[in-house]
């Protein structure tokens, strides 16, 4: 198992490397850069321009420029933000605790809620209910994220209750709240904006969970554990169920990358305080070196979800084990 | 055991939501706590008031700091601000400003004539990047300041220079707090976003007392406000005011909609709904006048583009003949663009300069009327004529055909190109549109030039028509039809640089008018920008608000503002 690791983690460093060179050649080779939104303010000198060019580096060529960075992130410093003009770590962190409390929220909302439904409908195929929760989880797929987020946020403005904020991460008062108030406050900030997120991921799961029970409930080890004469809950839920787990381990583990950045629009739309907005303007303002701190955070995060999604699917499933992943 | 699990999690969820269903609110009633509520869109991105350099970071700053010269937003004329008075030498070379005594910065310290010597030193510092530094250096020199006591400031001035009254309403910096982080080299960093906004030492009518990205920021009434009202009582008369952060306008509209917000500036789409439903929300819909900006459209004359190794583009043939601009200027359809684009709110735009700027605006300009024949009479007339096949040609027999450019992201913008490209296909010119992202564009006007036509819009430079010199200027680089001239390429142009020269020199603001005007006219005549249309400007309050009077140049007496207790 060491070995295993070390040879992932080591695996990891060009991956790394070349994924950052890419999005640093990317955002660089957009025409413009973070000053061109100044150069049509009439207020604003080119000599202004020139001198901040070189207060930022921005005159350097590409390969130095990149250079530098990496050289500093080593350091472990992600540079300074261009529009804030504040270090980038200051700037991600501030927000990376927000969004995480969101995507978590909503991962556990559509995972406790979607696997039930699946094994239920799953089970009982082509009864009522499957027919109309399988509605449901299309019409839940295909309805982008976004326009839900409109949809609900137009809808708690009509309702106008407490309960129901119209976006934000806190109420205006946060700060004069008690603490108890303050958690019912965030509590009350978070039921739409998980609602929306989770409906997605919701019904995606549900009708994975769907799928591979169907698959599973017709094979030879499960009539033979019918056969032996298992009472049909054992059946399911230890025969079954267990061999349907294999996806959802390495899902799992491609929802930690989903944490920082999966819930971008939505936060955007609905107003939250999270990193999505930030690195939304950053793109559009072409913000550089706040952009590569959240490619780089978003890469490792990817990267150690996939390897502790293998080394959990080792645990769970006794047919994989290290030697037969590493020959992949 | 797992199913208990499961109950104990279920249980202690409902109560988590259950309690958060009990918050209180004390914030639902605006007008008991005399606290105002407004929307930014964006955060801001400095608290540094001189190295500010976008809308956002001015906004957050606005009730913040002071500047010894103010603009009166109904008259447009200087007025006193910090300084509360000022003499101009007979030679109109030296202005001594005479400082308001006993103000104090918000931790008690006396504001004197040395922030103000401090402030300018900062901003003709080649090390601190501001935008207030070409503005203030006249003639390429700096203007000089001496401070003989504490409460006077003399200023003298290469030459007689008229935009400084206008000019030199930049917020002045506390020397007390300031001054010795500039001598150890960090005042670039000083006051950004992660600063405590207790450590931001203010003199204006608020400070900030809290700030959360992407959130909102707090203000509380300074209690040592220098102004007072008639009859000698406090300002400002509001307890507080909050700034909801937001990303879009559609999220501020419906906070607006559910009473978060007591101000909105509606789009044109949004103001008829909300005048309908004005009774209902106990609102005010008021006009509040014509944009100060302007958008117009902008032909390509640099000939670094169109004149390449010997070969000479007919393009810039067309684009300089007089008879060609005016044929496209009588085929734009202004009424057509504010019906469609703008629901009827919005005004033909004649002249370069807003008639909001009530000053330098000129009254005399005719428009080009929308005639299409006229436009074809034009064009025949000065040879192009139209082909067999429908397309127009040139008189060497070029066809006219030229790119359009905007930038992504505007709808407006889109539908108006739209209307353009139709109109002139009717014309027998074709326009190939292509809206590109803002940065591209900006890439194109600014570095390579690689453009033939252009829609773009200039936000207002303020009241002073100084403020646009980089734009009239023939070797500025905002110059847009030919940035960066060594010598003006046409007699008018040449023209305008001597009247921006005048104009500056003029001490009586009076007398600049006619420079201006003169100013206005050539464009007008000239046609290196084709004028569209100019928005009219809305704004909806809520009933309760008390002395709110907003204008296109901003909230006229803000220090007045109060609510009525319902």
């Amino acid at each position: 198992m060491a070995r295993f690791l070390i040879r992932r983690i080591l695996n990891m460093i060009p991956l790394l490397i070349g994924i950052t060179f890419l999005s640093f050649l990317v955002m660089s080779l957009v025409p413009g850069n973070f000053l061109s939104n100044l150069k049509m303010n009439p207020a604003i000198s080119p000599q202004l321009i020139k001198e901040m060019e070189a207060q930022f580096g921005l005159n350097q060529p590409l390969l130095v420029r990149y250079g530098k960075w990496l050289w500093a992130v080593l350091h472990l410093n992600l540079g300074t933000s261009l529009a804030f003009n504040v270090s980038v770590t200051s700037l991600i962190g501030s927000r990376a605790v927000n969004t995480i409390i969101l995507s978590a929220a909503s991962m556990l909302f559509a995972w406790v809620i979607a696997i039930p439904i699946g094994i239920v409908v799953a089970v009982n195929q082509n009864s009522i209910w499957d027919r109309i929760l399988s509605f449901l989880a299309f019409f839940g797929m295909s309805v982008p994220n976004f326009f839900l987020a409109f949809l609900v946020m137009y809808f708690a403005m009509k309702i106008n209750s407490p309960y129901l904020p119209v976006g934000g991460t806190y109420s205006v008062d946060y700060a004069q709240l008690d603490w108890i108030s303050k958690i019912g406050d965030r509590i009350n900030h978070l039921i739409l904006p998980v609602f929306v997120l989770g409906i997605a991921g919701m019904a995606s799961l549900m009708r994975l969970m769907r799928s591979q029970i169907l698959e599973i409930k017709n094979s030879d080890f499960v009539r033979t554990a019918r056969a032996k004469g298992l009472p049909e809950r054992t059946v399911i839920y230890k025969h079954v169920l267990r061999n349907a787990l294999n996806p959802f381990v390495t899902m799992a583990g491609y929802g930690l990358a989903d944490l920082l950045g999966g819930a971008a629009l939505v936060e955007a739309v609905m107003n939250l305080q999270g990193l999505g907005l930030l690195l939304l303007n950053a793109v559009r303002s072409l913000d550089i070196y706040l952009v590569m701190g959240s490619v780089l955070m978003g890469t490792v995060l990817l990267l150690l979800g996939n390897l502790l999604a293998d080394v959990a699917l080792v645990a769970v499933d006794p047919r994989v084990d290290f030697s037969s992943m590493g020959s992949q | 055991m797992a199913r208990r699990w499961c109950h104990c999690v279920i249980a202690a969820l409902t109560v988590m939501v259950a309690c958060g269903c009990r918050v209180e609110h004390a914030s639902d009633n605006h007008a008991k706590q005399q606290i105002f509520y407004q929307a930014s869109l964006g955060d801001p991105r400095t608290f540094n008031p001189i190295l500010s350099n976008d809308g956002s970071s001015d906004d957050a700053m606005r009730d913040l700091f002071d500047s010894i010269v103010r603009t009166n937003e109904l008259t447009t004329l200087p007025e006193p601000g910090l300084a509360e008075s000022w003499d101009v030498a007979p030679d109109q070379k030296t202005i001594t400003f005479h400082l308001r005594r006993g103000i104090k910065w918000s931790d008690g310290a006396p504001f004197t004539s040395h922030d103000v010597g401090f402030t300018m030193q900062v901003m003709y510092d080649k090390r601190v990047p501001n935008s207030m530094r070409s503005i203030l250096t006249i003639d390429g020199k700096p203007i000089e300041v001496a401070t003989p006591d504490d409460y006077t400031v003399v200023m003298r001035l290469p030459r007689p220079f008229a935009p400084l009254l206008y000019s030199i309403g930049a917020s002045i910096l506390p020397a007390h707090i300031l001054e010795p982080v500039y001598k150890a080299g960090h005042f670039n960093q000083a006051w950004n976003i992660n600063t405590p906004p207790r450590d931001l030492i203010a003199l204006g009518q608020f400070v900030m007392t809290r700030y959360v990205q992407s959130q909102l920021l707090q203000y509380a009434a300074n209690p040592d406000f220098w102004m007072r009202d008639e009859k000698g009582g406090a300002l400002p008369r509001l307890r507080g005011q909050t700034t909801m952060i937001v990303s879009d306008l559609n999220a501020a509209y419906l906070k607006f909609l559910a009473g978060q917000l007591d101000v909105y500036s509606p789009r044109p789409e949004e103001v008829v709904s909300l005048k309908e439903n004005a009774k209902e929300l106990n609102i005010t819909v008021a006009s509040n006048g014509v944009d100060t900006g302007e958008l117009f459209f902008s032909f390509n004359r640099n000939p670094n583009h169109y004149v390449l190794n010997g070969h000479r583009d007919p393009k810039l043939d067309w684009f300089t003949d007089i008879n060609f601009l005016r044929a496209i200027a009588h085929a734009i359809d202004k009424q057509g663009m504010i019906n469609l684009c703008f629901h009827g709110l919005a005004v033909p735009a004649y002249g370069t300069i807003s008639p909001a700027n009530k000053l330098f605006y000129d009254p005399h300009l005719t428009d080009y009327d929308y005639d299409l024949k006229q436009s074809a009479a034009l064009l025949e007339a000065a040879g192009y004529h139209l082909g067999p096949d429908g397309m127009r040609v040139d008189p060497h027999g070029n066809p006219l055909v030229f790119n359009l450019m905007t930038n992504t992201g505007v709808p407006v913008r889109d539908q108006m190109c739209a209307m353009f490209k139709q109109d002139l296909a009717s014309l027998g010119i074709k326009v190939n549109y292509r809206p590109l992202e803002f940065t591209t564009m900006v890439e194109k006007l600014d570095s390579n030039f690689d453009w033939d036509c252009v829609l773009i819009g200039f936000g207002g430079g303020g009241v002073e028509p100084n403020n646009g010199a980089n734009v009239l200027r023939s070797s500025g680089q905002l110059h847009i039809w030919y940035p960066d001239q060594k010598t003006p390429a046409t007699p008018w142009e040449a023209e305008i640089d001597k009247l921006l020269e005048q104009g500056t020199a003029e001490m009586d603001t009076q007398k600049r008018v006619p420079y201006y005007w003169r100013i206005q006219e050539i464009l007008h005549d000239q046609l290196p920008i084709i004028e569209t249309v100019r928005q009219l400007r809305y704004i909806a309050y809520r009933n309760t608000l008390k002395n709110f009077q907003p204008t296109v140049w901003g909230v006229y007496h803000r220090e007045y503002i109060e609510f009525t207790p319902d």
